[in-house]
């Protein structure tokens, strides 16, 4: 039961702090298919950040940790000015946008990864790989049943996703530039009305989206393989976008839908360890989140309301 | 203060867009504290002028004043710091924020959370905005959600916007456009409020009761020129009315008693529910009689558009029967429908009515190209296209740059208007729906479709009006059914009606009687 919360709540945060990014970008107007690529851009930079300066401190220092979020949040930030400038002064078709992107990241990361692999360190390899993050047990809280687990074996960047989260839901609902934000993606020309820089707002909400998306990622490169490679194009950018519709473009009910996804995948693992089968079984759970995502569909597309402007382009002269 | 005249002067204003002159060389002066209106068919550049006073276009020739100083207003903002505002003829509100939050939406009011965290006031901003509404009698509940108040109430919200950015001048687009006549009054009595309060009011229209009634002077426009500037109390209607269509006008359609033949359409207890499974059509029932015109009337949203979509086929009946001419059509296709004797003036006419990116003669054979002699075993004939479009365009009138290759993308809105009636009469069919055909339209199109609709109606068809135009369906039809919230509170003879009567039925004050 532990390792079930335990292993869900890895996975369940970076998909929640993408998610948020893509609510960022959503509720502004913008389309964002281009978690997927975000993440993995942002996992990149962050990776190699790591490995520069990893010779600089001892084994196990965690400062190289925090130099990789860092990296990664300005990676997937900068990356995800393509997105905004094709969309916003571009006027470009979101959704091509989105895609290119991902198809963008994933190319250029590996080629970038094997070439840097063989100038700067002589090796051939295709990954980075990064030091096993340490984890927090929070002595005394940890002892509850049930409860505890989620205060046992804590990855540091879990924290570091619930106080983010935290300030991201504030922003969104409660500040000048939430209220604004959340008005471009209803009515555009109501925002340009009231003077308010419709462009500008859109394009801090996909630079949002590019934040979170570059920590997601490299919250799963440290989690899931404890290094960087192209195995972080799995899909989780379009799983973030699948909880975000089923969180209906709100935040609290998204981290619902990550919650969901997040205890599907490590209770499938449990089962597959606890009913002793081979191995090759496990690749069957990889698909169980992906296989709720399509049983959901079923329930939420009727009664999910995307933003009124989402996906359309702002022209000011058009009513 | 007291230096200027005039607190707005717009002088020798000319603006130009491609292929078009808006405004030429047009100078109008506006005093404080007197209602001005803007009178001109659509088109005559009447809301050009004010964008341009509002900031959202530059002119290309001439000056603006404002009070007694020469400006240049670059963008609404700027028109904001000179405490002009505009009421939008398309309300710009974010449907699902609140009241307040649509009001304070660029001035919020703000408080530090645990003293450092900045974020919006929103007890505050509903706290101020409930004393605004309250000071200028226009009340609202600040709590409310957008998309659940109606269209007055939405025009309130645009209202009380201006006035919490503190503007002394106030623009209105059009404003009575999307009410009932009970809520113009009380809009007017609203604009007459504001007056007294010391402020100086815009109003653009082409509805000349209106003018009548609030104005002070009025400028009239006629193709981008001002034609003159009259004191309205001293001017006569139809002078006014003639001086903007720059020629005698026919207030009345003429028109024949009514012979009602058989009953062509029996809609019997009709419900249709929309997307959000929510009824919006509530066990409606009626009869068109062949030779009648029955207009639905009804204030925009009640319902009256999906019972004609209900009819044609788009939208699904959840509960009741359609009759055509004796045969129940409620399960049977569009395209069986239609096959069958329905022609339909659908109220979106870009989108429903159209295929914008076709040719003139390609959208004229649109009900059409799956029969002989238009297309041949699936194969199109281009030719049989051509010839039916020019003769189409020969007697409806329809003008376009190029005959039946224009893409209709690039005609203007009443020749749209006129290929899709022009399309649909051809049908010859025993039932024709129209919705909202004038929509957007001016005096000399209206009048040609009023013509044509009665025409068809004296030829034997029956014929199904929907209508946000109070004018249009008091001046066409013979039976009036009055629809509220989904349910028709009323059908009666149209000569039995007054306008006041239809008008309180549309709000639901009346119950049947």
């Amino acid at each position: 039961m532990n390792t079930v919360i335990i292993d869900g709540l890895s996975f369940a945060l970076p998909l929640f702090i993408m998610a948020i990014g893509g609510i960022y970008s959503e509720k502004s107007g913008v389309t964002n298919l281009a978690l997927e690529g975000l993440q993995g851009f942002g996992a990149f930079t962050g990776a190699l950040a790591a490995v520069l300066v990893a010779g600089n401190f001892a084994g196990n220092s965690s400062v190289p940790f925090y130099i990789a979020m860092l990296f990664a949040v300005i990676g997937g930030t900068v990356f995800s000015l393509i997105h905004a400038l094709l969309c916003i002064r571009f006027r470009a078709n979101m959704v091509i946008s989105g895609v290119v992107i991902n198809i963008l990241a994933m190319a250029l990361t590996s080629f970038l990864t094997k070439q840097i692999n063989a100038a700067v360190f002589g090796a051939a390899s295709d990954k980075f790989v990064l030091g096993v993050s340490n984890r927090i047990t929070v002595p005394g809280i940890s002892a509850i049943p049930v409860l505890g687990a989620v205060f046992t074996n804590v990855y540091p960047f879990e924290i570091v996703i619930v106080i983010v989260a935290v300030i991201a839901w504030f922003v969104m609902y409660k500040t000048k530039f939430g209220l604004h934000l959340r008005a471009c993606g209803d009515n555009p020309h109501a925002v340009d009305a009231a003077g308010i820089e419709v462009g500008r707002v859109r394009l801090a909400a996909v630079m949002v989206s590019g934040a979170l998306s570059g920590l997601g990622g490299i919250c799963f490169a440290y989690s899931i393989s404890a290094n960087f490679s192209n195995a972080i194009y799995v899909g989780y950018g379009y799983l973030a976008i699948a909880a975000l519709i089923f969180g209906n473009w709100k935040i609290l009910p998204t981290l619902g839908a990550c919650l969901l996804f997040g205890f599907a995948r490590s209770g499938g693992y449990r089962i597959v360890q606890l009913l002793a089968m081979p191995s090759s079984y496990q690749d069957l759970v990889m698909i169980l989140p992906y296989a709720l995502t399509l049983f959901l569909l079923i329930f939420f597309s009727k009664h999910n309301r995307s933003p009124r402007a989402l996906g359309v382009i702002y022209d000011k002269g058009a009513r | 203060m007291s230096e200027y005249e005039y607190i707005v002067e717009m002088r020798h204003i000319t603006k130009r867009f491609p292929g078009i002159v808006a405004n030429d060389d047009v100078t109008v002066r506006i005093r404080k504290g007197e209602i001005f209106a803007l009178l001109g068919e659509n088109g005559a550049g009447k809301s050009t002028l004010m964008s341009m006073l509002f900031g959202m276009y530059e002119p290309d020739e001439g000056e603006i004043w404002i009070r007694g100083e020469k400006v240049k207003i670059t963008s609404p903002n700027h028109a904001t710091r000179l405490n002009i505002g505009m009421v939008h003829q398309h309300f710009k509100l974010v449907s699902n924020y609140t009241i307040a939050e649509n009001i304070i939406m660029g001035m919020e009011p703000v408080k530090k959370a645990l003293g450092i965290f900045p974020m919006v006031d929103i007890k505050k901003a509903n706290r101020d905005i409930r004393e605004l509404s309250v000071r200028y009698g226009l009340e609202v509940e600040p709590e409310d959600v957008i998309e659940n108040i109606n269209v007055s109430t939405q025009q309130r919200v645009e209202i009380l916007k201006m006035l919490y950015r503190e503007a002394e001048i106030l623009i209105f687009d059009e404003p009575t456009a999307v009410l009932t006549p009970q809520e113009i009054e009380f809009l007017l009595d609203i604009i007459r409020g504001l007056r007294e309060d010391g402020k100086t009011i815009i109003l653009i229209t082409h509805k000349l009761e209106e003018i009548k009634q609030v104005a002070d002077r009025c400028a009239i426009l006629n193709r981008g020129k001002l034609i003159d500037v009259l004191d309205v109390a001293t001017t006569s209607t139809r002078k006014m009315a003639n001086l903007m269509v720059g020629r005698e006008v026919n207030f009345q359609t003429g028109k024949k008693d009514a012979e009602f033949g058989e009953v062509v359409l029996d809609v019997q207890n009709l419900t249709v529910k929309n997307r959000d499974h929510f009824e919006v059509v509530k066990n409606v029932s009626f009869q068109v009689h062949a030779g009648e015109i029955f207009a639905i009337a009804g204030v925009s949203g009640n319902g009256q558009v999906e019972i004609a979509d209900a009819i044609a086929g788009l939208a699904k009946a959840s509960g009741g029967k359609i009759v055509l001419n004796g045969k129940d059509i409620t399960q049977d296709s569009i395209r069986e429908r239609s096959l069958q004797g329905i022609s339909y003036i659908p109220e979106d006419r870009q989108n429903v009515g159209l295929v914008m990116d076709f040719s003139l003669s390609e959208n004229l054979g649109l009900k059409n190209y799956h029969r002989e002699p238009f297309s041949h075993r699936g194969i199109l004939n281009k030719k049989e296209f051509d010839d039916y479009a020019d003769r189409l365009i020969g007697e409806y009138d329809i003008r376009s740059s190029q005959g039946s290759r224009t893409v209709v993308r690039s005609m203007s809105g009443g020749n749209q208007q006129k290929a899709i009636i022009a399309r649909e009469i051809e049908q010859e069919n025993p039932l024709m729906i129209f919705v909202q055909p004038t929509r957007g339209l001016d005096i000399g199109a209206i009048e040609n479709i009023h013509r044509q609709m009665i025409g068809e109606r004296d030829k034997g068809r029956a014929v199904l009006l929907i209508s946000l135009e109070l004018d249009e369906i008091m001046n066409c039809a013979d039976t009036i059914g009055v629809i509220y919230n989904g349910q028709i509170q009323k059908i009666a003879d149209a000569k039995t009606l007054t306008t006041n009567e239809v008008g309180e039925f549309m709000m639901g004050v009346r119950q049947h009687g």
